[in-house]
């Protein structure tokens, strides 16, 4: 009763209610240093910085900062004509405790003060074992020849959804015909889709950098759970769209744009529970892209009120294919959870043409911190045995694999592709692309770089061609390296790589995580 | 002719191109020495700059001061604001004594040397793009009567220092013709 009804029993136990500001327990993690010779008092950083932080005292000609509203996010820092400025973590710590870290303490001090449960942004930052730096890849030497991408063709392409068990032809006026329907396909040039996030959660403007890129790249981007804004109506053809718990903004409108239709079960970050939007965020454009009323709170269910079992998806994932005409595949999207590898199996029995599972280093605007830090299993695993299971029974090619979830770079994703993953979402890796700092304040709307606002002035910085730039290069680049790699390994094509788990070596694991992953250590042939 | 257009929807008020204006006009091109240094002069009595800015344009070091203005309405509206060079010059035609005159290219410049700080221009420009540069004044006996002080779209550089510092590329450099068919895309 207390945490739901906090107001009330804060008035019968005659609690004080803490305002902003009251929080004193604690010292700042961070401390801002300017170097006075090299300031020249322009005040870029005092209006650049959006958590009210820094301030310029006129009289002694002066800026300093409050450090205990400092949050990291390095804006003065980048915005600085003179580099004068340096954000250093505290020299103050608590006394040294293996037990009772600073992380620790500093969340009691601060729940005891507030009372709620404590909320953040992006993707789990504890010091869980990261299995990608523990695996390496194989290359060609003397035995076999590797290739060279600059010389020769190296495939990407990429096609995600169900495949027929076998391919029949047919010999028609001399030429080849298939003489199955092939199921509706998304065409990737790029193994790499843009995560969902949703409009509400991301501003217009990198939304719109997000579709602008896919399109370029030959890709996709996914909407996430906040429909899809008439604007970016344009740029159907390369959106997925998302179908969640709280049916923001699906109408048959928003169906018939898509490429694709993703029912959201799960978020990595936050398994089991739903997304929200506070109302302050909610402004008239969000309320009429995702079909409520302004200044609502946009609170998605826990659970899908319609799904309590696989055949209750089945009937989702059909009704939204007979919606459609079976033109677009349906994903489904789930967090990794212990055991993913038999709920995917029910979700490729239930009709879903693509999973995506969702790895617990997965991002998130907002969730509560216990549950983004201690909830969920690492995706190099989750894929693993998902991929295993569907293999082992048969029904690997019903399904196409995405991976998400704590994907940061080319190797990451050759590395999952060759655990089984078809393809995969990246989230915090296209946000740190348009200037992201992993400061982790995306749940208070008032991020400083523009991307997880609504403000006006705020959500201005992200220019959305600067920013759909910086997203292509990034797939760009990415889609070099991964061609180098598949080079090296003797392989020309993505598809020759899926699941070819001799290809990878773990190095620094134990023989129940190599068993899990079903790679061999180092060394072995 | 080419301008600089400032685009509202990408304005992010940082106040940049003040800081590359003060700099591109200063005489060390140093943005800490052009505001911590230039336009102050020693003071020995005190061992330290003062900031009078007569002072200092009498040691012949004056005060570099911004051409562009970031011009914020407090509620998400910003852009920055300078000469758009018009073909037909309000300022031009107000200037009673021709120090303000139409260059070859088409550039409206101020001959410094020959203002008397009357500040007809500045009422007539409808931009609000000129202001007044307290450093200098040249009427003999009214010295410290500012004379008027405009964007002079930086002649020793191909495109103006406000345009390159730009983060946000809220300011582009582009042929008067073709502003109305420039689109912002997504624009409000």
């Amino acid at each position: 009763m207390l945490f739901y009804e906090e107001k009330d029993a804060r008035e019968t136990l005659k609690l004080r209610s803490l305002k902003k500001g009251e929080y004193h327990q604690d010292y700042p993690l961070y401390t801002v240093v300017r170097d006075n010779d090299k300031c020249i008092r322009c005040l870029a950083c005092v209006r650049q910085c959006s958590y009210e932080a820094t301030f310029y005292d006129p009289v002694r000609n002066v800026i300093y900062n409050k450090d205990e509203a400092c949050v990291g996010c390095l804006r003065c820092v980048a915005i600085c004509p003179t580099d004068a400025i340096t954000v250093k973590r505290n020299d103050t710590k608590y006394r040294e405790n293996e037990n009772w870290r600073e992380e620790t303490i500093k969340a009691i001090k601060k729940q005891a003060d507030f009372g709620a449960a404590r909320l953040t942004g992006l993707g789990n930052d504890k010091g869980y074992k990261i299995y990608f730096d523990h695996m390496v890849l194989d290359a060609s030497q003397v035995t076999n020849p590797s290739i060279d991408p600059l010389r020769e063709p190296m495939e990407l392409r990429t096609f995600l959804g169900r495949k027929p068990d076998s391919v029949k032809v047919e010999f028609r006026n001399g030429k080849l015909h298939l003489k199955e329907k092939i199921p509706p396909q998304l065409k990737l040039e790029v193994p790499v889709i843009f995560a969902p996030m949703s409009y509400g959660s991301i501003n217009f403007n990198f939304q719109a950098a997000l579709a602008i890129a896919a399109r370029e790249a030959g890709t996709y981007f996914n909407t996430g759970e906040g429909g899809l804004h008439q604007k970016l109506r344009e740029f159907g053809s390369n959106a997925i769209v998302q179908v969640a718990s709280g049916r923001f903004g699906v109408d048959i409108d928003y169906l018939e744009a898509a490429a694709a239709v993703e029912i959201k079960i799960g978020q990595g970050a936050k398994p089991g529970i739903g997304g929200h939007l506070p109302g302050e965020k909610v402004t008239a454009d969000i309320s009429r892209t995702r079909m409520i009323p302004e200044g609502s709170d946009a609170i998605s269910p826990a659970p899908h009120h319609d799904i309590y079992s696989i055949e209750d998806l089945r009937l989702l994932i059909y009704a939204i294919k007979e919606a459609t005409r079976y033109t677009k595949p349906v994903s489904v999207k789930i967090a990794a959870v212990h055991n993913v590898a038999a709920i995917a199996s029910g979700i490729a029995r239930a009709g879903a043409d693509i999973i995506v599972i969702d790895g617990f280093r997965g991002g998130t605007g907002a969730a509560p911190t216990i549950i983004r830090d201690h909830v969920g299993i690492p995706i190099e695993l989750a894929i693993a045995q998902v991929d295993q299971r569907l293999r082992d029974e048969g029904i690997r090619n019903w399904v196409s694999l995405i991976a998400a979830g704590g994907i940061r770079s080319s190797a990451d994703i050759v590395k999952i592709i060759a655990l089984g993953a078809d393809a995969v979402y990246i989230g915090t890796a296209a946000m740190v692309a348009v200037g992201c700092t992993l400061c982790q304040q995306c749940h208070r709307g008032i991020c400083a770089w523009g991307i997880t606002t609504n403000r006006p002035d705020l959500a201005k910085r992200i220019n959305v061609d600067i920013a759909a730039e910086q997203l292509y290069n990034l797939l760009r680049g990415w889609a070099i390296e991964i061609r180098e790699m598949l080079g090296l390994m003797g392989v020309n094509s993505i598809e020759s790589l899926r699941g070819n788990r001799l290809k990878l070596r773990g190095v620094g694991l134990t023989q129940e995580e190599l068993d899990v992953l079903g790679i061999k250590h180092a060394g072995l042939q | 002719m080419k301008v600089v257009f400032p685009i509202e929807e990408r304005c992010i008020d940082c106040h940049l191109c003040e800081v590359a204006c003060i700099v591109e006009h200063s005489e060390t091109k140093d943005p800490i020495l052009a505001y911590m240094v230039e336009g102050l002069s020693f003071n020995e009595e005190w061992s330290a700059f003062t900031p009078d800015p007569h002072e200092a344009l009498e040691a012949g070091k004056p005060k570099p001061l911004n051409r562009t203005r970031v011009r914020n309405n407090g509620a998400g509206v910003s852009f920055s604001m300078m000469c758009r060079h018009c073909e037909e010059p309000k300022c031009v035609e107000a200037c009673k004594n021709g120090s303000l005159y139409i260059a070859e290219d088409g550039r409206i410049l101020l001959n410094e040397d020959k203002c008397v700080g009357c500040w007809m221009c500045i009422m007539a420009c409808p931009w609000g793009a000129i202001s007044r540069n307290p450093t200098r004044g040249n009427v003999k006996g009214l010295e410290r009567t500012a004379i008027s002080h405009k964007c002079d779209l930086c002649p020793d550089r191909e495109i103006p220092a406000c345009v390159m510092a730009c983060p946000t590329e809220a300011l582009i450099y582009i042929e008067k013709e073709e502003i109305k068919n420039y689109e912002v895309r997504f624009s409000r």
